[in-house]
């Protein structure tokens, strides 16, 4: 499918400043139509999809470039950002002829796998976990305003990432890998994963605690009880839906025994 | 009115969960204070939000794995409280939020099972951009991507209020029928918000993780203890 290289054209294709930001706007969109077949295929193309229009004037050509970014893709949706990016500077350089029309593909099927694996362990099981873990424990302290102040802080983070790695990408291009190394993301979510563990057994005391307050020392110690046990369990592979239902009836059941036992003494 | 705004709520929601953003807003921690308090009832969604958020942590999309829906169980699990306290005629408390989880909070599952049926239908919008690509319609070709936002709308905008409904049609006669339970059920509701905590600090599979959890458990409780008794 390819078509040779064009003779070097006059100037170098450039994507215009606006372009670029529809295309950023339309990545958010990158798993809209996810499906088995080519999972964010779909998504991917759309994004792009400005950019290939201020490329290529020739419909011809264009309907080629698409037909390239609506093959098989898939990412971390945040980390895509970077390729979106990349894929644009490769595009470019395909329009003025200094890269062959394969450069796109190899660069996005060089960088979906690592950057998912990266994107997986910072933001799905790192970061946003421990914004989660820092909203409920500041909802608990402080009630709603601790919420809105976590969710801002997330999000702020993740615009500034998703932002500054699409625009890496489009500038660097395959040095792009030198920059998300320098992040050391994996260092980061190590420690991001231990404290949001902290947060959880925070979470847990301040319960506790609540119960104490409202329903005696006897439903303290039940609460504690379901946090201790409940994640032996769950470390053992216990399943989450059923243990939390036998967790809690059998709190149900020992406040019932108790309130009995309380009553007929 | 009630079941409306619930229903395009959870729509939404399901949206922003996987096909558009993913900014936290489809959350329990955001998703159960904004139910609450488009049913009136913040104070309500307040009272549910930390614990599904934290028993829910874990709900992430890795790679072509389907998590639960966390968003549909909890859009259903705060509607169907706030319902049923309506119908009480009182806000929501721990005994009617533990019911609400205990009668709504499976529709989670549910909605894993439907993301997949979704996932079927994409593949026959890619298949339709392919056609529309082959046949030179470059627009349809890339527009196409939209039409999926539709499925997961349409799918969590009926389930949440059928959940909701089921929950508030249980649960005010079960608290008229035995008043006596009130108590034992608020038990229920530290014991699952204990339990929460912990498949939190399990969702975030840190080598350290026991020691850290344990360590702030045992840490607070001291220090709270301390502070309440200096009071």
């Amino acid at each position: 499918m390819s078509a040779p290289v064009p003779a070097a054209a006059a100037a170098p294709a450039k994507v215009p400043g606006r372009s670029l930001a529809r295309v950023f706007w339309r990545s958010l969109f990158l798993q809209a139509s996810w499906n088995r077949r080519g999972m964010q295929n779909l998504g991917f193309a759309y994004a792009i999809d400005p950019a290939l229009r201020a490329l290529y004037a020739d419909p011809a050509r264009r309907e080629e470039a698409l037909r390239r970014h609506l093959g098989f893709f898939n990412s971390h949706p945040y980390m895509a950002a970077a390729i979106v990016g990349g894929a644009i500077h490769h595009e470019e350089r395909v329009a003025s002829g200094a890269e062959p029309e394969r450069g796109p593909l190899a660069y996005k099927q060089t960088l979906q796998g690592p950057l998912a694996a990266i994107g997986d362990g910072f933001f799905w099981t790192a970061l946003r976990p421990f914004f989660g873990a820092l909203a409920a424990l500041g909802a608990l302290l402080f009630g709603a305003p601790a919420i809105v102040v976590v969710l801002l802080s997330y999000n702020a983070i993740h615009f500034l990432f998703r932002a500054g790695l699409f625009l890496a990408g489009y500038r660097r291009g395959d040095q792009l890998v030198v920059t998300i190394a320098r992040l050391s993301l994996p260092v980061a979510a190590d420690r991001l994963r231990a404290v949001g563990a902290g947060l959880c057994g925070a979470s847990a005391a301040i319960f506790l605690l609540h119960a104490g307050a409202v329903s005696g020392s006897g439903a303290a110690v039940l609460a504690a009880l379901a946090a201790g046990v409940g994640y032996v369990a769950l470390a053992r592979g216990a399943r989450l839906l059923p243990t939390a239902y036998v967790a809690t009836l059998m709190g149900i059941g020992a406040a019932l025994l108790l309130g009995h036992l309380h009553r007929s003494s | 009115m009630g079941y409306l705004v619930l229903g395009l709520l959870a729509g939404l929601a399901a949206v922003e969960r996987k096909g558009f953003l993913q900014a936290m807003l489809s959350r329990p921690i955001a998703l159960a204070p904004l139910a609450g308090w488009a049913l009136g009832d913040t104070a309500g969604g307040l009272l549910l939000a930390p614990p599904l958020e934290l028993f829910w942590l874990g709900a992430v999309n890795l790679g072509a794995a389907l998590p639960v829906h966390e968003a549909l169980g909890t859009a259903a699990i705060t509607g169907g409280a706030v319902l049923a306290g309506r119908a009480l005629g009182v806000a929501v408390s721990p005994e009617i939020a533990i019911l609400a989880v205990l009668v709504a909070a499976p529709i989670a599952l549910l909605g894993r099972k439907a993301d997949r049926l979704v996932e079927g239908w994409n593949e026959q919008i890619a298949l339709h951009a392919e056609a529309a690509l082959a046949g030179h319609h470059l627009r349809e070709a890339v527009r196409c991507n939209l039409y999926g936002l539709a499925a997961p709308f349409a799918i969590a905008a009926v389930l949440a209020p059928l959940a909701a409904a089921a929950a508030a049609a249980v649960i005010p006669p079960l608290l008229r029928a035995a008043p006596g339970a009130a108590a034992p059920l608020r038990v229920g509701f530290f014991a699952f918000a204990g339990f929460a905590c912990a498949s939190g600090a399990k969702a975030l599979r840190a080598r350290a993780a026991p020691r850290w959890f344990f360590a702030a458990l045992a840490g607070f409780a001291v220090a709270g203890l301390a502070l309440w008794r200096l009071r």
